[in-house]
């Protein structure tokens, strides 16, 4: 207990990995694979069974809230993480991914795998067109800015007919099958899979990025922007790659999520999921891929398990944030020693 | 578009958004305060004013004993009732909110922690007063006596000028010229500014950094207590979560005037309170979010530190 | 904060959650003959209040019903869906997996309503809703349906609206009304609703939507004021209902002030104050204490510690009783209940007959009553 605070789990991590060779790596992580495609199962198998949720369906759980707020918190990683922009208003992108799902599947009758470009792509421009003009700003006005976007984004959601109003769009069908996999009801597993599919393809896309030269730049505006312009950095360009990056993975989450609750109303993308979702980057470990994966797993995952205390669940979660970041300020696995750094003030 | 609401109705419209743009400046000093001393959005501060909005209730119904149905007060008994209130709701809310530092910021500074991490835990301390508030109520709103009777003093060009909205208009106004005369004038005011413009150096000339940060905590206290009795007091009523749309409202405001400065928090709720009545009669009330935020960004980006993020130099680095 | 005692809570806490789970695991052993109803609907959040009304109506059947100690007690399981279909899409493929449970009381929203029928339609598990009072629920050509499962004790918005627009006109020559909704998924078709009747019966001089928990209602009551409306039809929940008319009294707005059954609590008198007098609210609901007897009162209060029953009690004492009626009964499975409450004839606490038609709703359509706030109480008036 006494170096809690001090312990790196994530650099003892990177040790154990450095020390491996590459097929015992290779086994290491198709294991892991495998162990969390079975995790639907684990419920109902004795051992794990602990991790049953009670009242709500674990295997949906594990899809939303889980998969899917461990899919924004990597998407939002990017931003407010590897760049440093604190994005108060991620649920928008995400709204307009499950939008474009509904308006196109039931107006046109496209099926989920034709719209999810379309969906990725109008999160793009959203993140373009709020990321040109906010990104000049910094720091805390770039929050308000963003916090007030997700806002306008549903509004403007209840307010228009195409959008369905109030009411949302209903009657929202599910992703045809693919591969003999059905996705529907029946069958949360299946949605799973897909899910840790695309988790995983974000995962392999941060890596690729972090260690080229757009994950150096991230790295230098996030500790210091103006020596970052000072030594070349195109620093807009770079933090609006960022957040259009960002974007994609809230657009294909949203599109996913609407085709899986088959029915959407603009209160699902309130401010609430904004906060919950930073709130899952900061708890796991900002900036590092496998604390955000962890953070948001607990984050997403605490409420359903502890409904069992019902009314007082909610206030259990504000005092276990409050706890946590208290004992472990930079999350459960902190980024590299290295690139923490202490940023600067002004920002 | 409705411009002949606006042309019939502008005095009206203006002395409304007045008066709430006051209650907003009010709210939004707990935000600006705690921003030029830490540099971090005190998330918790919406919920500060939700517990002020019951305390006023609690001090007049439970207290003092005035049930839904009674009489509206006269006099002496008025003033007294109403200062009586008013202190206590003030002082309740800053004692939250020096708590709130100890708690959810204290310790993480201590420790040079990631700015996000004590975001997080303001956030944690947010839900967690909510959800709270939420269990004792039973989720129930729940309403005050209407104690000051709402007579008018006259009016103007169709502007009303009630008690309340006078009383919502004259006391945010000495508040902030008695603050503002504290943060520039006394020798605490002075270590506020100093600490706000170096932490380092305040140090190095012998502040006491902690006993500052309470401070300015206790003031955001004070002002979001005041705000909570005036929001009490016209609208005679509260929920559990009235603080969340009082909360982004008065962060709005502090961010349009400038967060970190005192007079940018005064003028950004004003011109905050005006927009929201214009927008409204205008373009209708669902729009008016959206034009808020349009005018915020617009002035950010022509103005980027808000609207008086650059005139008054004092308290921001 | 000391670090030990930092540690010492962050183990007590974890202890409390372990406890928690050692405490809920051997619940399910109960021996005794025991069938579960689930109750569906907001318990937390910014929209607990609706189902915090709802679920004491439900508590009290079933402490009625088990205190006469039948031969197969009934229990009752809190589903809370925040009134947010995303947690009822989790909830009910949740609720409907717990082989106990044979029939759900719920749900309070038409929202997550909508997210629920998959599973339960799947689960063959009925639904009899309290409060959900959207029209396509129950419409047989909309795709969100909740045809075969779903039932409601409530009259849909489709005879509401009109009835509130005509009800809030009554006795007015040449009424012009405004139409004010909170932009929420119930008030803002009831009050679009309203709209046809009203063009019919006078002039429609304006409309706003003003979102749920807005502070400050003044601008509206100007437009209101410039309108020369004397009619203000209102379309959304207590809280802000009480802050709009009172707004619209203190701003030296004198005509006919109505609202819909989300307005119709007994808190609505306490909250508006003055501004409630003479307000007329519309409701498919009978509030709770206006059918119960001093003494049956009192037994509600000290069986769910509530001292007035909210909004809503009464059709979720309704719902609950149609289970409780098919129970007793004998039908103890969710095929037989679902038999049972499709075809049977059923008592509401009113006297009322309620039978369901094919889709959900019940025939004849539940009465929409109009009620006249008089000295801080609300009176039933007239059928609207």
């Amino acid at each position: 207990m006494a170096n809690l605070s001090s312990f790196n789990l994530r650099d003892k991590g990177a040790e154990i990995w450095a020390g491996w060779s590459r097929p015992v790596r290779t086994i290491f992580v198709l294991s892991m694979i495998v162990l969390v495609g079975l995790l639907p199962f684990a419920a109902t198998w004795g051992p794990t069974s602990f991790l049953n949720t009670p009242i709500t369906s674990f295997q949906n759980v594990l899809v939303y809230p889980v998969g899917m707020f461990i899919m924004m918190a990597l998407g939002l990683n990017i931003v407010v993480g590897k760049s440093g922009l604190l994005d108060l208003g991620y649920v928008a992108f995400f709204a307009i991914g499950a939008y474009t799902q509904g308006i196109l599947s039931t107006l046109y009758g496209w099926n989920t795998w034709e719209i999810m470009p379309f969906g990725i792509g109008f999160a793009m421009i959203a993140g373009v067109i709020l990321g040109l003009p906010a990104l000049r700003l910094r720091g805390d006005y770039l929050a308000i800015i963003t916090l007030g976007f997700g806002e306008i984004v549903r509004i403007v959601a209840i307010n228009i007919s195409v959008t369905g109003g109030p009411n949302g769009i209903p009657g929202i069908p599910n992703p045809p099958t693919f591969f003999g996999l059905h996705f529907d009801l029946m069958h949360p597993e299946t949605y799973f899979w897909l899910v840790f599919a695309m988790i995983l393809l974000v995962v392999w896309m941060i890596r690729r990025f972090t260690v080229r030269r757009p994950g150096r730049a991230w790295e230098a505006i996030r500790q210091d922007e103006d020596v970052a312009a000072l030594m070349g950095v195109n620093t807009l360009v770079y933090k609006l790659w960022s957040f259009v990056i960002g974007a994609a993975v809230g657009g294909a989450a949203g599109v996913l999520y609407a085709s899986k609750v088959m029915v959407i109303s603009p209160d699902m993308f309130k401010f609430d999921v904004s906060i919950l979702i930073l709130a899952c980057v900061v708890f796991g470990g900002i900036g590092n891929i496998w604390g955000v994966i962890l953070g948001a797993g607990i984050l997403a995952y605490l409420p359903e398990r502890i409904r069992f205390i019902s009314e007082a669940r909610q206030l259990v979660f504000g005092a276990v944030l409050i706890l946590m970041m208290n004992l472990r300020p930079d999350g459960l696995l902190p980024r590299k020693k290295r690139e923490k750094i202490t940023e600067k003030r002004s920002m | 578009m409705n411009f002949s609401v606006v042309t019939s109705q502008f005095w009206s419209l203006a002395l409304q958004g007045l008066a709430l743009g006051l209650i907003y400046a009010l709210v939004s000093l707990g935000y600006t305060m705690v921003y030029g001393v830490l540099r971090l959005i005190n998330f918790a501060n919406s919920e500060v004013f939700m517990f002020g909005t019951f305390a006023t209730l609690y001090i007049e119904v439970h207290f003092l004993g005035y049930d839904i149905g009674a009489p509206s007060l006269h006099g002496f008994k008025l003033v007294y009732t109403l200062a009586f209130a008013l202190l206590a709701s003030m002082l309740a809310c800053a004692i939250l909110a020096i708590i709130v530092e100890l708690v959810a910021y204290r310790r993480l500074r201590a420790r040079g922690a990631n700015r996000l991490a004590s975001l997080i835990s303001a956030i944690g301390v947010s839900i967690f007063l909510l959800e709270g508030m939420r269990m004792i109520t039973i989720s129930r709103p729940m309403t005050t006596p209407r104690l000051l009777d709402k007579w008018s003093f006259g009016e103007f060009h169709g502007a009303n000028f009630r008690i309340d909205t006078v009383l919502t208009i004259v006391a945010p106004i000495i508040i902030f010229v008695v603050l503002d005369q504290f943060v520039t004038r006394s020798r605490l005011g002075k270590s506020i500014r100093a600490v706000s413009m170096s932490e380092e150096n305040s140090k190095l000339m012998g502040i006491n950094i902690n006993r500052v940060i309470t401070l300015t905590f206790c003031i955001g206290g004070l002002t979001t207590g005041a705000a909570a009795f005036l929001y009490t007091t016209v609208y005679e009523n509260t929920i559990f979560n009235v603080g969340f749309n009082m909360g982004i409202a008065a962060f709005t405001a502090a961010v349009l005037g400038g967060i970190g400065n005192l007079r940018g928090a005064f003028f950004g709720g004003i011109a905050l309170g005006m927009l929201e009545q214009f927008a409204s009669a205008m373009l209708g009330s669902q729009w008016k979010a959206v034009t808020v935020f349009a005018v915020l960004v617009v002035v950010l980006l022509f103005k980027p530190n808000g609207l008086f993020g650059e005139a008054v130099q004092q308290t921001r680095t | 904060m000391n670090k030990k005692i930092v540690s010492g809570l962050a183990i007590a806490a974890a202890a409390t959650l372990a406890l928690g789970v050692v405490a809920t695991s051997p619940a399910s052993a109960a021996a005794k003959k025991s069938v579960t109803l689930a109750f569906q609907g907001p318990l937390t959040g910014g929209d607990a209040q609706l189902g915090q009304d709802q679920i004491p109506g439900a508590i009290y059947a079933i402490a009625l019903y088990n205190a006469k100690n039948p031969a197969v007690k009934v229990e009752l399981i809190k589903a809370d869906s925040q009134c947010d279909g995303t947690v009822a899409a989790n909830i009910a493929p949740g609720v409907a997996a717990n082989k106990a449970v044979i029939g759900v009381i719920g749900t309070s929203c038409s929202g997550e309503a909508r997210n629920s029928f998959p599973a339960y339609r799947a689960a063959g598990l009925t639904m009899i809703a309290p409060s959900a009072s959207a029209v396509s629920l129950t419409d047989p050509k909309a795709p969100d349906r909740g045809f075969p499962i779903f039932h409601r004790v409530v009259a849909h918005d489709g005879f509401q609206a009109p009835a509130l627009a005509r009800y809030a006109a009554k006795g007015v020559t040449n009424p012009k009304y405004y139409v004010i909704d909170d932009m929420t998924t119930y008030g803002g078709p009831l009050a679009k609703g309203t709209l046809p009747t009203a063009k019919k019966l006078g002039t429609v001089v304006g409309t706003d939507s003003v979102a749920k928990g807005t502070a400050d209602y003044t601008s509206v009551a100007s437009k209101v004021k410039a309108s020369g409306a004397n009619v203000v039809i209102y379309g959304g929940y207590t809280t802000d209902a009480a802050k709009l008319f009172k707004a619209l009294r203190d701003g030296g707005y004198t005509g006919i002030l109505a609202s819909g059954d989300g307005t119709n609590t007994s808190d609505f008198p306490g909250l508006a104050g003055k501004a409630a007098e003479g307000v007329r609210l519309t409701a498919a609901d009978v509030p709770f204490d206006s059918i119960l007897t001093k003494a049956q009162l009192a037994e509600f209060t000290k069986i769910t510690g509530i001292k007035v029953p909210g909004l809503y009690s009464t059709t979720a004492f309704n719902a609950t009783n149609i289970f409780l009626d098919c129970i007793s009964q004998g039908k103890l499975t969710r095929s037989a209940i679902q038999l049972c409450v499709n075809s049977g004839t059923f008592k509401g606490v009113g006297g009322d007959v309620i039978k369901f038609n094919r889709y959900g709703d019940i025939i004849g359509g539940a009465p929409v009553g109009g009620y006249l706030v008089k000295d801080g109480v609300i009176n039933y008036d007239a059928v609207a």
